[in-house]
């Protein structure tokens, strides 16, 4: 079952961004340090956030044309995997 | 001290600006650069500046990058659309932190409108050169020197117009006169953060409405396995750690100037520099004065500038004189021989300033 998602971003700007979009539609997110094994490119900030509010974070990001690069699903086993919604 | 050199920057700031810096040296670690909490506060603190800049010139907040001055930031957008040789148009009112780096860039300057307050004269001769063709153009929004606001809008209008790209310099004008990337559709726009957004020294802000070729290259917190600066904003131009502390004096100036309102705090500065003006020519000094003029006033006294300069200072009255870094200005006015004195207003304006420059002038002349 899907615990939390991983919405990972270029760079720190663009996670900021995102993160108070969304904290002002009330959706609680939390901003950190993408893990290493998900960066291709190295260093990147990515949002933390419940499972149960994603479809509507993607949403929000997408209406407010705020480009993120990748989005993970992350299970109750902390497995890792990538989406696209 | 009456000071009246907010041209080279603005003294005493705003007392939240100390706050902010000093709380900042306290708690912020490197943006960007790690998840621990010192990090991602020093982190938020360079986003609400970026913010705050973005509300107050009408852009996104990944379009504003900070510059350690506007000679970094004209450099920046400079050194990205002049290549060595390209026909470059600028007014006659430019500052060397624009002739220089397009002299270093072997540029083909050209200089168009020379007149003083003309914003006829300045369009005109605008247009004629860009009709001829010109590679880019870069203009100052505010004279340092004369305190001369010239037509920008109307000067970006016809520089969008013939497909040229631009530069602006807003030196004199940022936190003074609304300024819009958006609406004058600039390339970039640089400025300073200590003189009209009353930030401290070290700081400036570049606005970017294309991709900056890099000025400097290094680490940015993003991409690291990349060789190559990154393709986007603001990482591009932002190579090395960021002057945090700075950055967060900036944002409090930037509020501050929010609470005041730019209209308003540009009025006051330019009321005063009509009394200014006044006192000045009743003292018979020539002076450079008219429509379309800052909160900054230029004259040229009997004696030798620099000397009556001095001896304001002396009385504790702190005004600049000289060519003030803007030879081509003193040019296109015919006082490069003599040069001028210049009293420049800030946000703090004020009758105070005025009685003590007249009681200065009367103790010195009578």
């Amino acid at each position: 079952m899907i615990n939390e998602w991983l919405i990972t971003f270029r760079s720190v700007t663009f996670a900021q961004r995102a993160e108070r979009a969304l904290h002002g539609r009330q959706i609680p997110c939390r901003m950190q340090r993408t893990p290493k094994y998900l960066t291709e490119r190295g260093c990147s900030y990515c949002l933390r956030l419940r499972g149960m509010d994603a479809l509507r974070a993607v949403e929000i990001l997408r209406r407010e044309k705020l480009a993120y690069e990748k989005l993970y699903a992350v299970d109750d086993n902390g497995i890792t995997e990538e989406r696209i919604l | 001290m009456i000071y009246l050199d907010n041209g080279a920057t603005s003294f005493c700031k705003p007392p939240e600006v100390y706050r902010a810096m000093y709380r900042a040296i306290y708690t912020c670690a490197n943006p960007g650069r790690g998840g621990y909490a010192a990090a991602m506060e020093a982190g938020k603190v360079v986003f609400q500046c970026r913010e705050a800049a973005a509300g107050l010139f009408d852009c996104q907040p990944e379009q504003v990058v900070f510059t350690s001055n506007c000679t970094h930031g004209l450099n920046i957008g400079i050194h990205t659309l002049v290549r060595p040789g390209a026909k470059v148009l600028i007014s006659g009112f430019e500052h060397n932190a624009v002739t220089r780096p397009l002299k270093l860039l072997g540029a083909e300057v050209q200089v168009a409108g020379r007149r003083l307050f003309d914003w006829e004269d300045t369009l005109s001769d605008f247009e004629v050169q860009l009709r001829r063709g010109v590679d880019a153009a870069v203009f100052t929004h505010v004279s340092n020197v004369f305190g001369y606001i010239l037509p920008v809008e109307e000067m970006a209008a016809l520089c969008r117009k013939y497909g040229v790209p631009f530069i602006i310099d807003a030196a004199q004008s940022a936190g003074m006169l609304p300024v819009s990337l958006k609406k004058l559709g600039a390339d970039f726009i640089a400025m300073p953060g200590h003189k009209g957004l009353l930030g401290p020294q070290g700081t400036g802000i570049l606005l970017c409405n294309r991709l900056p070729k890099p000025w400097m290259a290094g680490g940015t917190g993003s991409e690291s396995m990349n060789q190559e600066m990154p393709e986007y904003l603001p990482d591009r131009a932002e190579a090395g750690t960021l002057n945090v502390p700075g950055i967060s004096g900036l944002e409090a100036g930037l509020r501050h100037i929010k609470r005041q309102g730019v209209d308003e705090i540009g009025q006051r500065e330019r009321y005063f520099a009509g009394q200014c003006i006044r006192l000045l020519e009743d003292r018979g000094f020539k002076v450079f004065s008219g429509e379309h003029q800052s909160g900054t006033v230029s004259f040229l006294p009997q004696e030798d500038c620099e000397e009556l300069a001095h001896k304001l200072g002396r009385l504790g009255i702190a005004v600049r004189a000289g060519l003030h870094c803007a030879p081509l200005a003193h040019e296109s006015a015919g006082t490069k021989d003599t040069g001028t004195v210049r009293i420049s207003f800030g946000h703090d304006a004020s009758y105070r300033q005025i009685m003590a420059l007249k009681q200065g002038f009367a103790r010195i002349m009578d």
